[in-house]
């Protein structure tokens, strides 16, 4: 009768992945936390990740799965969803890395939030949700398009991976008609008022939208509750039912000898005389001393910014401008999405704060239409700014003032929408090193920016088409807000040292044992949200490691 | 027939009335319950703080925070503190009390040394942004007008801060500033401040921390139970003897 039970209580368990079980259904957070495995800092463990977000939380359950000893260095702390995030919006900026970094360009990317996390989980944690695949087109965009760049791999090598992580997100949504057609383990959520608006506009102009796909539980998960709409998951679902690594990787990775060190920041990565990685120097935050882990082979996850970063501290003499960057591609071709998004006005309240902010969206504007006049596209989403976010989206339409405060009190009658653009990867929108020094006295991040002709048409375009679908939707006013979303590329993968920083295993062409565990070895984006696909590269790259019985025994000299 | 809102129609949205301003804060719906800046609001019986025991401990902790009295200042210096509530007041439209501590919220942030994770390479540290711009839109004030920025009348601090936002100031402390970028940078911080605050959210009907609570009633034009229906009407009299929806 238990098993029958069981059998029948939420959704389909992954097949190895037990973390939404090994949840506590009373409390939120990671219970077993405490049955953690401590490795000694002079024991040479398999494998030391730097960064527990999407890429090194994915990476590291995999393969403690198939018995690797291995250590996640996080800069940030180790959450307590109860006790660390609330359900307010000023209150959560805890969740996202905003130590010094300067931005450059003629285009900067404004930083902060909206990027890269802090703490166990990673971005994720204020991830909005949506986790689209991307096409098999995105792989291929120079010899299609003639922009961008081909990846080593294809789409079909990540299929399975990206079945795999959505079933264990999980990731609700109605049937995807576009790039490869799938379907997701999750029925489709109810839809807001504001979404409503948006998809009668879209079907109005010949737009066809789908609700989804959001990594979010629709019904209930292991210990893992269905969603209470509460429109928070910018600020950390308190609730544990939209994913994040946090709750749906690393409890299975503790439960399987894996150790999380907390607010342990990476500065250097040493490398011997013949080229091999040999560990991590990190500053432990609470003493401020500073330790190195040794591992027979090293994976970097920190995101696009922080992985070039401590790529390029790692300066030696051998590798004089910063460890695997004597072809000087460390930290190039990192890319963004234009995300601007426009905003309609109803005479009904709309109240868009309730819903998640991921709801309804559409990718049929994706592939390269020659008629539209440039290469590649956008995708459409719904989103759903709190107070602040909806201020700022205020006040870059221009208004201050009594205006401002005019137009947030008209808050609840406004729903969102907002598109993801593509924008090709170029050399020179790199990051390097600024002379400035961050509280542990090394060098911070520089990002230059800067948009290219197709960039500027593909975000135009998009603007027209939010217009036209709140035109059509009969909304009474709009404000635009430019800005961008999702960074990646930066060490990305390639066909040769002098093209990438990694090969088609994400494995650095200089040091045979470091590897790009994060978005950071993405040679384009496409215009689909990048979670989903960081955590089935890393769950391929897992699976390649695995098959290689070279790289695990630390023991095996000449190993790789 | 049911009363409904005024605010149906889109005629006071600045974008739709002369020199896209909205229509002066006298004509605007006075709060009954709660608080709100300056006592307006759009909807006259919402009290966001009634439903603190719906919020889990420490949201409540954190919201509550905010309703205290600040200390003294620690950021701002003497000389820059009526300059300093001078802006927050031109920009946030704040003209009498009560009103939110914008530029306390703001000292606090930057006393404790809290960033907002990026600098553009031609800007100096958000902080020192704040003491530059301030002291240069005294400059203006004094050059123009004979007089401190935080003496000049409202409309002239308006028109100083509308040239403000429009990267137009120019001399002195402007020529080594990005005019543009600074007034992002500092309205940034202003507008985080402003609506963070409990009052803010009376004032624009903000349902507000949500767990574990969460919310039921997605639909439009369909409220949670405390959620309280817009005004109906900017005449308190009529507006208490109009029928209730």
């Amino acid at each position: 009768m238990t098993a029958v039970t069981q059998l029948l209580k939420g959704s389909i368990r992954p097949k190895d992945n037990d973390s939404a079980w090994l949840l506590d259904p009373r409390r939120r957070g990671v219970p077993n936390r405490d049955r953690t495995v401590h490795h000694s800092e002079s024991d040479e463990v398999d494998l030391c990740i730097v960064g527990a977000g999407a890429g090194g939380s994915v990476l590291a359950q995999r393969l403690a799965r198939a018995g690797w000893r291995i250590v996640v260095l996080e800069s940030g702390p180790f959450w307590d969803p109860d006790r660390d995030w609330v359900s307010d919006e000023a209150g959560s900026s805890k969740l996202y890395w905003t130590e010094p970094r300067v931005i450059g360009g003629t285009d900067p990317v404004e930083l902060g939030k909206n990027n890269c996390g802090e703490g166990v989980g990673g971005s994720m944690v204020h991830f909005a949700g949506y986790a689209p695949r991307f096409h098999p087109s995105d792989f291929r965009t120079r010899s299609l398009d003639g922009v961008g760049q081909d990846w080593p791999i294809s789409y079909w090598d990540l299929r399975r991976h990206y079945e795999r992580v959505e079933r264990e997100l999980p990731v609700a949504g109605q049937h995807w008609p576009w790039g490869d057609p799938h379907s997701y383990p999750h029925s489709p959520h109810p839809i807001s008022a504001g979404a409503s608006r948006i998809w009668d506009g879209a079907i109005r102009c010949g737009i066809e939208m789908r609700v989804g796909p959001v990594a979010i539980t629709n019904g209930v998960m292991g210990n893992r509750p269905h969603c209470i709409y509460r429109g928070y998951c910018l600020q950390g679902c308190k609730v544990d039912a939209k994913a994040n690594p946090l709750i749906t990787h690393l409890p299975d990775a503790i439960e399987h000898g894996v150790e999380i060190r907390e607010l342990s920041r990476a500065v250097r990565i040493e490398v011997d005389g013949s080229d091999r990685a040999t560990g991590v120097v990190y500053i432990d935050r609470l003493t401020g001393q500073e330790h190195m882990q040794r591992a027979a082979n090293v994976a970097v996850a920190g995101y696009s910014i922080e992985t070039p970063r401590l790529l390029m501290l790692s300066e030696s003499a051998r590798f004089p401008h910063g460890l695997c960057n004597n072809e000087d591609q460390v930290g190039r071709y990192v890319m963004v999405q234009g995300a601007p998004q426009v905003a309609g006005r109803f005479p009904d309240e709309i109240r868009y704060y309730k819903a998640p902010p991921p709801e309804v969206s559409s990718e049929q504007y994706y592939e390269t239409d020659e008629n539209r006049g440039f290469a590649r596209g956008f995708a459409l989403q719904t989103v759903s700014p709190l107070p602040i976010a909806w201020a700022e989206h205020v006040l870059a339409d221009g208004h201050w003032g009594a205006a401002l405060r005019e137009y947030m009190r008209d808050y609840n009658h406004w729903a969102v929408l907002g598109v993801l653009c593509e924008l090709l990867p170029q050399p020179d929108n790199r990051v390097t090193l600024a002379d400035d020094a961050d509280s542990y006295g090394m060098r911070v991040a520089r990002l230059d920016y800067t948009q290219g002709e197709n960039d500027r048409a593909n975000i135009a375009y998009a603007k027209d088409i939010m217009r036209a679908i709140w035109l059509e939707a009969d909304a009474q006013d709009v404000l635009t807000i430019d800005r961008y979303a999702h960074l990646i590329g930066g060490c990305r993968m390639g066909f040769s040292p002098a093209d990438s920083v990694c090969d088609a295993d994400q494995r650095s062409w200089a040091v045979r044992n470091l590897f790009i565990a994060d978005g950071s070895a993405c040679p384009t984006q496409g215009s689909a949200n990048p979670a989903l696909t960081i955590m089935a590269m890393a769950s391929r790259l897992a699976e390649r490691l695995g098959s290689r019985a070279g790289f695990r025994a630390p023991a095996a000299a000449g190993a790789g | 027939m049911p009363a409904s809102s005024r605010y149906r129609d889109p005629g006071h949205l600045p974008n739709r009335r002369p020199g896209r301003q909205p229509e002066p804060a006298e004509a605007l719906p006075r709060q009954r319950a709660g608080m709100t800046p300056q006592m307006v609001g759009r909807y006259p019986e919402y009290d966001v703080m009634r439903e603190m025991d719906s919020w889990d401990p420490t949201t409540r902790d954190v919201v509550e925070d905010r309703l205290k009295p600040s200390g003294p200042l620690r950021f701002f210096a003497c000389d820059e503190v009526a300059s300093a509530h001078a802006f927050c007041d031109t920009v946030t439209a704040q003209h009498h009390e009560p009103r939110i501590p914008v530029v306390a919220m703001i000292d606090k942030k930057y006393a404790a040394g809290r960033l907002d994770g990026f600098r553009y390479d031609d800007m100096p540290e958000d902080g020192e942004t704040w003491h530059r711009a301030l002291a240069g839109l005294d400059a203006v004030a004094r050059q123009r007008y004979r007089a401190r920025f935080a003496d000049c009348a409202a409309d002239v601090r308006h028109a100083i801060c509308e040239q403000f936002a429009r990267g137009e100031l120019k001399g002195g402390v402007w020529d080594g500033l990005n005019c543009k970028r600074a007034f992002s940078v500092m309205m940034r911080g202003v507008v985080s401040a402003f609506y963070s605050h409990p009052w803010a959210w009376n004032e624009i009907g903000f349902g507000g921390p949500a767990y574990p609570r969460g919310f039921m009633r997605l639909g439009e034009g369909v409220r949670e139970p405390f959620e309280k229906p817009e005004a109906v009407s900017d005449d308190p009299v009529r507006e208490a003897a109009a029928p209730r929806t």
